[in-house]
């Protein structure tokens, strides 16, 4: 029996989430700036219908937005994770199986009912209604809008969601995999835009004078396996609807955790540094502890401005665990001596990190002689990292936090537009009026 | 070959009865990704039983038939009132004789947001 392949993914999601949950911004020109309010992220269908471009520095078009009368938002990534969660479990039913891909796109996978296909690429039922079923259950339940592009293989699957995009008339689905002759849709995708190719492979493509998915697909399989190895090869099987690329329910164990922000204004204090690291490493631990593992390794990073005329500084420092930790305050002790080696007092930092390397699972036991604290003391320890993350997953983060982090730092992400955190936070709730 | 663990010590007898504390979420919401908390401001549903500053809990997945207290989102922002068939129209009415009706068109029941299905008050 055939299988499909579905990409699903939310239109302008960031900006989407906001109009979700605030009826002000229904109909409006919306965009959203990315970290410490720097550039456009997403923005709403009417202002992309302004013209206004994607990754623009918001400074340069401010007074410009004004004057069109663009809301301006930060990003909130409490609401965006929330509500991505929320679009996660409502897609799981459609499917057999579903691989979370990104916080608003999913690939997934169900059998394609028999259909008596016309044509040559017409393999099986069109699945066209489905997709607009499951567009319109999602636009309801969570006011959100969805693509759903629908094909044989993951590569295929994001091509039929880029048509479905572009072709109002699909209204947002297309089922590639019951049209039937796929190839004037194929010849419409430049051959750079074939998810996963990378620059390398468009350019020799270019070059060889492949220009579309539809060329490339066509190319003769031995020529792109000599020329650019099982990777050119497994692309092409994609494209031709031999599904190579399998889904993912499983997500393999992490094997890093990074933490780093650009600060909103340089940091020239070892305290500042000081207050930063120790910020991004309790995040890093508490993700650590949600994964149910430890590190080994510590790493710590800084760079300086490339703009500020001086000449740039970059450097970082690890330092390796006797016994892996997911301890706030044992790796506090590791990285925050990291961090004093590498602040120089004539160098503004613009931004910094904590990396997190060597991870295991918290069920692997340590066969090891300097277990540094006694088995009742470990567990306390372990108790009261648990009611620290479960204090901050309720009451919002930062509830209960090291004082090492600091209290209100001035290095702290910028975000003046951030709207409420409506779906995770009591204080947060939008307001329905009954007057 | 025995392959079972056999755990030593007399099983406690209340293992057969352990019940979970009753969680409220579970209870009160049937559909957590489609449920929405907002709070009420103003008194307009007070024959309802909705107060001010209550905590509403509203379900996007249900359809909003005529009868449901519905949360609309009119002018901009998300009103509360109940939906209601009059002289064959659907139409938007408070639950206190001090505010008048709101008519819809057919074109409008894009703006009904979500059904209203719990209410939490302070005593």
């Amino acid at each position: 029996m055939a299988f499909a392949t579905v990409l699903i993914d939310g239109n302008n999601f960031y900006a989407s989430c906001e109009a979700a949950l605030d009826p002000a911004l229904i109909g409006r020109p919306l965009v959203v700036l990315s970290n410490n309010d720097g550039c456009i992220v997403a923005r709403s269908a009417e202002a992309r219908a302004l013209g206004i471009a994607m990754g623009v520095p918001y400074f340069q078009v401010r007074r410009q937005l004004e004057r069109q009368g663009v809301v301006v938002r930060s990003s909130n990534y409490a609401l965006y994770a929330d509500m991505s969660q929320r679009l996660m479990a409502t897609l799981e039913p459609w499917v057999e199986e579903l691989e979370v891909y990104s916080i608003d796109e999913a690939f997934g996978r169900l059998h394609r009912p028999a259909g008596a296909g016309p044509g040559k690429g017409s393999r099986g039922g069109d699945l066209s209604a489905w997709g607009l079923a499951l567009r319109r259950q999602v636009r309801r339940h969570l006011g959100l809008p969805v693509a759903v592009g629908i094909a044989g293989s993951k590569t295929l699957a994001k091509v039929a969601n880029r048509l479905a995009k572009q072709n109002p008339i699909q209204q947002g689905v297309f089922d590639l995999g019951a049209v039937p002759d796929p190839d004037p849709w194929l010849e419409q995708v430049p051959v750079e835009e074939v998810w996963g190719i990378g620059r390398k492979l468009s350019r020799w493509c270019r070059l060889r004078g492949v220009a579309t998915a539809r060329q490339l697909r066509d190319l003769p399989s031995g020529e792109l396996r000599a020329r650019c190895g099982v990777v050119g090869l497994r692309l092409q099987q994609d494209l031709r609807g031999h599904s190579c690329l399998l889904l993912q329910s499983v997500v393999p164990a992490k094997q890093e955790t990074c933490v780093s922000r650009s600060f909103s204004e340089p940091v020239t204090s070892l305290a500042a540094l000081r207050e930063a690291i120790a910020t991004y490493l309790s995040r890093a631990a508490e993700k650590l502890r949600r994964q149910r593992q430890r590190t080994g390794t510590v790493t710590v990073f800084v760079r300086s401005s490339p703009f500020n005329g001086t000449s740039l500084y970059a450097n970082a420092a690890t330092t390796t665990l006797p016994l892996a930790s997911n301890d706030t305050a044992v790796l506090l002790a590791a990285a925050l001596p990291l961090a004093e080696r590498l602040f120089k007092p004539h160098k503004p930092l613009q931004k910094a990190g904590v990396l997190l390397q060597n991870l295991q699972p918290v069920e692997q036991l340590q066969h090891h002689l300097l277990v540094p604290l006694p088995p009742e003391q470990q567990q306390r320890r372990e108790a009261l990292m648990a009611t620290i993350d479960g204090l901050n997953r309720r009451y919002g983060r930062g509830t209960v936090q090291w004082a090492a982090c600091g209290l209100r730092p001035a290095w702290a992400m910028k975000r003046e537009r951030l709207s409420r955190s409506a779906t995770t936070r009591p204080a947060d709730l939008p307001v329905v009026w009954a007057d | 070959m025995v392959t079972e663990s056999v755990a030593a010590g007399f099983p406690s007898p209340a293992d057969d009865y352990v019940e979970a504390g009753i969680d409220l979420n579970e209870h009160l919401i049937a559909r957590p990704s489609s449920t929405f908390f907002l709070r009420v401001s103003g008194d307009s549903m007070i024959g309802a039983g909705i107060h001010h500053g209550d905590l509403l809990i509203v379900d996007r997945s249900l359809e909003p038939r005529p009868g449901r207290i519905v949360v609309a989102a009119v002018e901009g922002a998300f009103t509360l009132k109940r939906l209601v068939r009059h002289q064959g129209r659907l139409r938007l009415e408070a639950a206190n004789p001090a505010y008048p009706p709101l008519e819809l068109s057919d074109a409008d029941d894009t703006r009904l947001w979500g059904v209203a299905i719990q209410v939490i008050h302070p005593l």
